[in-house]
């Protein structure tokens, strides 16, 4: 064992100057804790792993436009209806705030994203949610650019693909958020009526109305490993029905066992997972 | 200058660096993992933190711990030594964030020489020699292609490899197309990336490689060649200053290649090219390395520079004091690698108590190590304990006085490859100066 004042000190004095006293610090910026895990993760690191934690493999939330960049081929996206955004049609108490306060941290107008790109070369049309604007839920606004993506998508013949991430129906809109359910829902129709494809892709968390409606009514339907995906949360079911529920349930992996949903794909596979799916449907036109 | 540093390192470069401070008046910052408790460069330090458990991920190759100590402890730099951190880009970046002077070049450059493939196009556009190959290859049809163009053998070379790994002989056409698919595979697995591309194979070679140093003020000086072609699967055990091959007229050539090099990716801070010569005195750029070398100590003997000082110096922005008119090669350096391992068993790695240490001394002998007598070297890490290094005026001299040195130098306890040493540099071949990378694999005594 080495003792640590066994070495005498030189006492040379610095050979020139000292260089202006700098402070080094770690931005805030630098690193995130995972929520899983604890572990400090570097924001590099973090996005050219997807956003999956390195040492624990937790899946973070990322904001639709990170999305829209990991799956949509480079600069093949376009956006529709960006200027679209919500008002406060009931004069709910402090839902201004809340919109003023969503668009600041997630930069964005409105819960979801909306337009045409490629994926793999291959044409669609392609929605994403925002988790960071009220947690993805559907306002009228949400309802209506889906709605009319897929009015879009049907008219040029094109394929859907959706991600979903959502708290469920907006309170603060009431009665005209539920509504929504029904119109995305006949958009929804029309297009697989025409003959077209929607991909639905479930991520952590998808509840609520949005599962009640189009979350669910993918062609195919593929989820986020450990998404949680169901209506009404655990434990409001467990105080109602009195009964413990099984373990992993509205996990995608139990979903996946009782036949909800398609396969569970990895972030890092996603895009090849989907340009294969379009692909396959694309009836020969790239 | 700096007024403290944090020394991103273990072993006897992290004891060279601390000594290097010292003597210029810097404080100095360990990090050590918890199998290390006990190492040398702990002591030495001014401070010492503990940064997690023995396996490097988790202690010298955390980054996180690494820059939190460095941050708590107000240290203005990181030197990351050799081999970890040194020359990994996300750290000098994120060192660059943070406020805290990297000492090496820049993220950028370190990025850009760390791509084995961009490296040689960047190296051939800038007009430097560089081994006749191809652009990354797509498949194994493309492979066959190429190799046709360029003449069998070929190597496959992946990206992202160095140090002699991720390297793939292909003898012929029929050897292509799984030698190309294995190849791919390989590199996926060893690199994270399975992108490859193709060179020329030559053999036998020399491998020569050109010591320089840049400051911030534009001047780059080169400081001699080092002949490091006495080597074990890829990995050098000795290295000499001058080479006995590089004459005169080779060795402008060699610096004029260098400066050209240096010059293109806007190099600061000490730098070493590693250039491969053909039977007919060719070279060709193989690589940059955007770090100290393990080998730096015979440059310093025969230039009288102390590289260590100089490289902290450059990165707190002093102008050099020296070009090379002013610093000529003068005498002979010789280098041997002491490892701690067992050529008579196919140099497994050995470990465990240093039970007796006597270390050679007299004039222009120099042993860099970080071990001591009732030291307990750790299985966890690099198994070389020490560099012993002799200068003499002559080659003939040097190689004397190395293997009366090697002689007196003394390790009980573990299994070291003094005796392979003794063996080398008593092979007449080793004496003559002309052996080759594959002149190891000719020997018996191995």
């Amino acid at each position: 064992m080495l003792m640590k004042d066994l070495f005498k000190k030189p006492g040379n004095k610095l050979e020139s100057d000292e260089q202006k006293p700098k402070t080094p610090s770690i931005p805030d910026e630098l690193c995130v804790s995972c929520p899983s895990c604890s572990k400090a993760v570097f924001k590099a690191e973090l996005n050219e792993s997807f956003g999956v934690c390195p040492s624990c493999g937790h899946y973070f939330k990322i904001g639709a436009r990170a999305r829209i960049d990991m799956i949509a081929d480079k600069k093949s996206f376009v956006e529709h209806d960006a200027k679209l955004t919500s008002t406060n049609p009931l004069a709910f108490p402090e839902y201004d705030e809340k919109l003023e306060k969503a668009k600041k941290e997630s930069k964005e107008r409105e819960a979801v994203v909306t337009g045409v790109c490629r994926i793999g070369g291959y044409p669609c049309a392609l929605f994403v949610m925002e988790p960071r604007f009220i947690m993805g839920s559907m306002g009228r606004i949400v309802g209506e650019k889906i709605t009319r993506l897929f009015e879009y998508a049907t008219k040029k013949s094109l394929p859907v693909v959706g991600f979903t991430v959502s708290g469920g129906a907006r309170m603060q809109e009431g009665i005209l958020s539920l509504l929504q359910m029904a119109k995305v829902s006949g958009a929804v129709k029309y297009h697989s009526d025409a003959g077209n494809l929607y991909v639905a892709v479930l991520t952590n968390p998808t509840t609520g109305g949005v599962t009640a409606s189009f979350a669910m009514q993918g062609d195919i339907i593929i989820a986020e490993p450990g998404a949680l995906i169901g209506f009404a949360g655990p434990r409001v079911i467990e105080q109602t029905i009195l009964q413990k529920l099984p373990p992993n349930f509205q996990r995608a992996e139990y979903l996946l066992q009782t036949g909800f949903i398609d396969g569970i794909v990895e972030r890092k596979d996603q895009k090849d997972y989907i340009a294969r799916i379009l692909k396959l449907h694309s009836r020969g036109v790239s | 200058m700096f007024s403290k540093i944090l020394i991103a390192n273990r072993g006897e470069i992290a004891v060279r660096i601390i000594r290097a401070c010292k003597e210029m008046g810097v404080a100095t910052v360990a990090v050590y993992s918890e199998a290390d408790r006990n190492a040398m460069h702990v002591g030495l330090a001014d401070e010492s933190y503990c940064i997690g458990p023995a396996l490097l991920k988790y202690s010298y190759l955390n980054m996180g711990a690494i820059l939190t100590v460095a941050v708590a402890s107000g240290a203005q730099a990181i030197h990351p030594g050799y081999g970890l951190l040194s020359e990994n880009p996300k750290f000098a970046a994120l060192c660059e964030q943070c406020g805290i002077n990297f000492i090496g070049p820049s993220s950028d450059t370190i990025a850009k020489m760390g791509d084995k493939n961009q490296a040689r196009v960047t190296m051939k556009n800038a007009g430097v020699p560089v081994i006749p190959g191809s652009e990354l290859i797509k498949d194994a049809a493309q492979a066959k292609e190429e190799a046709k163009k360029i003449g069998y053998p070929v190597m496959l070379k992946a990206r992202s490899g160095g140090g002699g790994r991720g390297i793939r002989i292909v003898k012929s056409e029929d050897e292509m197309e799984s030698a190309f698919l294995t190849a791919a595979a390989e590199a996926r697995s060893a690199f994270g990336d399975g992108e490859v591309y193709i060179e020329k194979y030559l053999s036998p070679v020399k491998h020569i490689e050109v010591q320089f140093i840049c400051d911030k003020h534009g001047n780059v000086v080169c400081l001699g060649e080092r002949e490091c072609s006495v080597q074990r699967k890829n990995q050098k055990i000795i290295e000499e200053s001058p080479s006995p091959f590089v004459t005169p007229k080779i060795r402008n050539a060699l610096y004029e290649a260098t400066r050209t090099a240096a010059k293109t990716v806007g190099y600061t801070g000490v730098g070493t090219i590693e250039f491969l010569f053909d039977k007919d005195k060719n070279f060709y750029f193989m690589e940059m390395n955007t770090r100290l070398q393990v080998e730096h100590p015979v440059t310093e003997m025969v230039t009288g520079i102390d590289l260590v000082k100089w490289q902290i110096r450059a990165a707190a922005g002093i102008k050099l004091d020296f070009n090379e008119k002013n610093t000529p090669v003068r005498g002979h350096a010789i280098e041997c690698r002491i490892n701690a391992e067992d050529p008579l068993d196919n140099f497994k790695p050995s470990c465990g108590k240093v039970e007796l240490l006597l270390i050679p001394g007299g004039p222009w002998v120099r042993f860099d190590t970080a071990i001591y007598q009732g030291y307990e070297i750790p299985p966890f890490y690099d198994s070389m304990i020490g560099k012993l290094i002799v200068y003499a005026k002559t080659r003939e001299e040097a190689i004397r006085k190395m293997r009366a040195a090697l002689c007196e130098l003394v390790v009980e306890g573990v299994h070291t490859n003094i005796d392979l040493h003794l063996n080398i540099l008593s092979d007449p071949e080793f004496e003559s100066g002309a052996y080759t990378t594959d002149f190891l694999s000719r020997k018996d005594y191995l």
